[in-house]
């Protein structure tokens, strides 16, 4: 499903560079559950959008769905990503000012599909989330629990078979962080694959995790 | 084209433009107001231009003076027929005119010699006047007036005749034969359009005798040559041509605009800044949602087509506003105050309305001028967001 192969990523800050990867190889399973652990700074977002293609590696090969995506032009690797990947954010990052709705089906809009067929899918991934009724609304009118499931309901709108999860309890309280592992427990049955980077420690003994990954400065331990 | 518009996308784009709200508000009024300016300058500018031309072209080709001592003095007519005997000249018309004032009222009328029966009046003659009796006019001594003469004619008793002093002290009564049309009034207001004897007594002139002297050339191209001929030959004429006219107007209006352009220049420019702050500078919450959709699935072409859409309907909807407000401002209110900058013009010429004219070519300057530099303003900013890294949504 993913594979790294040797990948380092450096980012020049003035004169020197900061060696935010290095030499991480790794390999992930379909279905897969997967922990990325590591304090602040140890490169765990980064991984995560070397793997989103939303960056390239300095050095070193990132395999996804058997697509080598490090080396992706630009427009393709948003393609895959919108075909294959969900994303979940630090804090939701929905767009203010957009409704449940108009939020849940926003991956979607340039994919040039009927805005019935969008509405039809974001329905039914409301409706899994029990926000269906808040379609409507603003979604910064929304409690912090419906903000979160929104953001779901978005990561899902192109059934992806991958998920990344950057930091997903970093902004919750206790009920929401366990309503959340919730939700990625789910999605775990449904055989989606998972890679959640985090430093929360309600996920390290969680029974359907796999496998834990830890960073330290950019390097797996 | 159109079928290539992703119409989500454009919702989306029109979604986020009101979503900006006062940001979009404000852009759109002063992007307007921007266009409006331009466009109200541009058309003046050519209406004047156009004004100006048909000016010039009733003008003589070349009036014929005579100064003696420095002074514009009587030509005598017997130059005329010298005058028509040179190689080139088509038409030689002497004129008599002047001004004749009217004690009770402390006014100047002018006074304007016609034959009545000449051809250039005739028919010209009937145009511009409400009633015209040519019969009154030849025969039985007769006068158009403009619509100031008769009013100030009939309030000194004088309803249907008036009674001329010549320097002689001799009386010298005309009828008033018709009144010239009020569109025409702000020209024709002190005009007293007389028969050419009824001039000659009312001046006291000498019937050998002309005000001036006016020539019509076969070829225009000649006109130099035929003016340095007429001023060898008589070295007391002073020979004004429509070109000299042609270049006297022109100096004035081009001064007056290029002033005017050059302190415009200014303002656009400074508009323009404003307008590319506030239009280009991407908030970070723009910034963040280019990076959030990019994370999303979104390619940096999708992202720029929406910017595209939002600027293009912004440039679009100021450009047909400030447009249309042009249009009202210019040609329906006559420009009030823009049109002032331009009084230099108007004061040769007795106001005069703003001839309509609408320049495809003026139009085209203009949209380039606006929407394209607008679109390419606010677009670059947002390819150069959209190319950034979207790790910015990951921290
Ligand atoms: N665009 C960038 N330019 C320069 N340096 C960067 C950039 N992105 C990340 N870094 C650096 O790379 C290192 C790893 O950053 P990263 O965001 O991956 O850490 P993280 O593990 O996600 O931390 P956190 O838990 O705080 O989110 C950090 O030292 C960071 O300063
Ligand atoms: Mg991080």
């Amino acid at each position: 499903m993913i594979r790294l192969h040797h990948v380092y990523k450096r980012f020049a800050q003035g004169d020197e560079a900061i060696e935010a990867l290095s030499d991480v190889s790794l390999e992930i399973a379909q279905g897969e559950c997967v922990v990325l652990r590591g304090a602040s700074g140890s490169g765990k977002s980064t991984l995560l959008s070397l793997i989103a293609g939303l960056a390239q590696p300095s050095s070193g090969e990132i395999r996804v769905l058997d697509r080598e995506i490090s080396k992706l032009p630009e427009h393709l690797s948003a393609l895959f990503r919108r075909a294959h990947i969900g994303f979940i954010f630090q804090k939701f990052h929905l767009i203010p000012g957009l409704n449940v709705e108009e939020n849940v089906i926003a991956p979607l809009i340039p994919a040039n599909l009927p805005l019935h067929v969008l509405q039809e899918k974001a329905r039914a991934k409301m409706e899994a989330l029990c926000i269906a009724s808040k379609a409507k609304r603003d979604v910064r009118r929304l409690s912090g629990g419906e903000q979160q499931r929104v953001a779901i309901a978005r990561a899902l709108i192109n059934d992806p078979v991958l998920i990344l999860a950057d930091e997903p309890t970093a902004n919750l309280d206790a009920k929401l962080s366990t309503e959340l592992i919730e939700h990625l427990y789910m999605l775990k049955q449904s055989g989606v694959t998972l890679l959640i980077a985090t430093h929360d420690p309600l996920f390290f003994d969680l029974a359907f995790v796999d496998r834990i990954i830890e960073l330290k400065n950019g390097r797996i331990v | 084209m159109l079928a290539n518009v992703n119409v989500l996308l454009l919702d989306y784009a029109l979604g986020s433009l009101k979503r900006q709200g006062g940001k979009s508000v404000f852009i759109l009024i002063v992007l307007s107001l921007l266009i409006f300016l331009l466009a109200s300058v541009l058309m003046i500018a050519d209406a004047i231009k156009l004004e100006l031309n048909t000016t010039l072209k009733t003008l003589p080709q070349i009036t014929l003076q005579r100064f003696v001592a420095g002074k514009q003095t009587n030509v005598s007519l017997s130059r005329v027929d010298t005058i028509l005997a040179f190689n080139g000249v088509e038409r030689v018309m002497p004129r008599v005119w002047g001004y004749y004032y009217f004690k009770p009222a402390g006014v100047n009328f002018s006074i304007v010699g016609v034959d009545a029966y000449e051809e250039p009046y005739k028919k010209r003659l009937s145009e511009l006047t409400r009633t015209f009796d040519l019969l009154t006019l030849e025969k039985e001594g007769g006068m158009i007036v403009g619509e100031g003469v008769k009013n100030v004619l009939q309030e000194n008793y004088y309803s249907d005749f008036f009674n001329f002093i010549t320097p002689k002290g001799e009386r010298y009564p005309l009828k008033i034969a018709g009144v010239f049309h009020s569109d025409i009034a702000l020209e024709s207001n002190d005009l007293m359009l007389v028969p050419k004897q009824a001039a000659y007594a009312i001046f006291g002139m000498s019937p050998e005798e002309a005000t001036d002297i006016v020539v019509h050339v076969n070829n225009p191209v000649e006109i130099p040559t035929i003016v340095q001929k007429i001023t060898e030959r008589y070295p007391d004429l002073r020979a004004i041509t429509q070109d000299d006219l042609r270049i006297s107007y022109q100096n004035i209006f081009d001064y007056k605009s290029g002033f005017f352009l050059s302190l415009f220049i200014v303002c656009v420019f400074a508009f323009f800044i404003v307008i590319y702050d506030k239009a280009s500078a991407l908030s970070s919450e723009e910034r963040r949602e280019i990076g959030i959709l990019k994370a999303l699935g979104w390619r940096m072409s999708d992202i720029v087509h929406v910017k595209f859409y939002e600027s293009f309907v912004m440039a679009f909807s100021a450009f047909i506003t400030g447009f249309c407000a042009a249009l009202f401002f210019v040609y329906v209110l006559q420009a009030p105050l823009l049109r002032s900058v331009f009084i230099g013009y108007s004061e040769l010429k007795p106001p005069f309305r703003l001839p309509f004219s609408v320049d495809v070519k003026m139009i085209v300057l203009l949209f380039f001028l606006s929407v394209p530099v607008y679109i390419a303003a606010t677009l670059i900013p947002a390819w150069k967001a959209a190319c950034l890294d979207a790790d910015e949504v990951m921290r």
